[in-house]
């Protein structure tokens, strides 16, 4: 399995546009910060509607309110993040795939999480309408919240493992 | 003089302490890019609202007052860790051309971000967003890109950071 993980991540990162990733000096910080700016917007309107599930700052709208306006830039900072982590992990595809911190982050932390996203998107017209939200609402955006922080974490140990 | 005081500062031994123990050093980072994300999130969506591009159905003072609070929570978490980091190796950043980029670029996007806060609520009662607030509103959001820009251009120009 590893060894079929190290020869695909050898032959991606081995492509036109993961060499130009790699090697200019301008466009690796420009793909990190496109990666950034999604997730700014992703991560940003996620913890908004957490914080909101978990009953924070509904004085002024309901959580489903809140939702309603986030929804799709939640969206669109998701994919403008996976475009841009996609470059960065082409550019060294083969040492990403090996490593721990990497794996657990992709293949357990997001998937989970992003499985807890969607369920809390369908679930928001019911737990979201009134100011004070039902606990298994409150829990669900603690622990969305907490896995988003996790993936962060997992993210910022990379370079401990590499 | 400027230099004497990073060296002070990177010399000081709470910040030696947290800078060199791995699980400090990594929770600051953690606590660096988690608020910066909440930051730039929460005011891009103000931004974008007020550029007629995001929630339009609803009211924009309310959108802000809702997200303010988690934008300005986020900048202090953001400030604080950014600065112990900077106080690890002060000495090396303070001359850097890119940091100072950096810090005016961060300084003017919070600069337009206080404008925007203060002039939603008169914007919003008006038939519809004037032109330039349109045009404030944009120029903050490409001031946080253009921050994100200059932090990620640190170690890639200067070897820092």
């Amino acid at each position: 399995m590893q060894g079929a993980l190290v020869t695909f991540g050898d032959w991606l990162q081995h492509r036109s546009f993961a060499l130009d990733v790699a090697t200019s000096d301008w466009a690796y910080p420009f793909v990190q910060a496109t990666h950034f700016t999604g997730l700014s917007l992703w991560v940003g309107t996620t913890v908004a509607t957490d914080l909101s599930l978990m009953g924070l700052g509904n004085q002024y709208q309901s959580p489903f309110q809140l939702f309603n306006a986030l929804f799709v830039w939640n969206w669109v900072g998701f994919c403008i993040a996976v475009f841009g982590g996609f470059l960065l992990f082409s550019a060294s595809a083969a040492t990403y795939v090996i490593n721990p911190a990497f794996l657990t982050k992709l293949g357990f932390l997001i998937p989970v999480a992003l499985i807890l996203h969607i369920v809390i998107q369908t679930k928001m017209r019911v737990w979201g309408q009134q100011l004070q939200t039902p606990r298994v609402a409150r829990v669900a955006g603690l622990v969305e919240l907490l896995f988003w922080i996790s993936v962060v974490t997992a993210a910022v140990s990379i370079p401990y493992f590499a | 003089m400027l230099t004497q005081i990073g060296e002070a500062l990177q010399n000081n031994s709470v910040i030696v302490m947290l800078n060199s123990t791995g699980w400090m050093a990594a929770g600051l980072e953690i606590i660096h890019y988690f608020s910066m994300f909440v930051l730039v999130g929460s005011i891009a969506i103000v931004d974008l609202r007020v550029m007629g591009l995001a929630g339009n159905q609803q009211s924009a003072t309310k959108l802000a007052q809702r997200l303010f609070p988690w934008m300005w929570t986020a900048l202090a978490l953001n400030f604080l860790s950014g600065f112990v980091m900077f106080a690890g190796i002060a000495a090396s950043y303070i001359p850097d051309s890119t940091f100072h980029l950096k810090m005016w670029v961060i300084l003017a996007a919070v600069v337009f971000g206080v404008i925007v806060q203060w002039r939603v609520p008169v914007w919003d009662k008006l038939p519809s967003m004037p032109v330039a607030a349109r045009l404030l509103a944009a120029v903050s959001l490409l001031l946080w890109v253009g921050a994100i820009l200059a932090g990620n251009e640190l170690p890639a120009l200067s070897g820092l950071g």
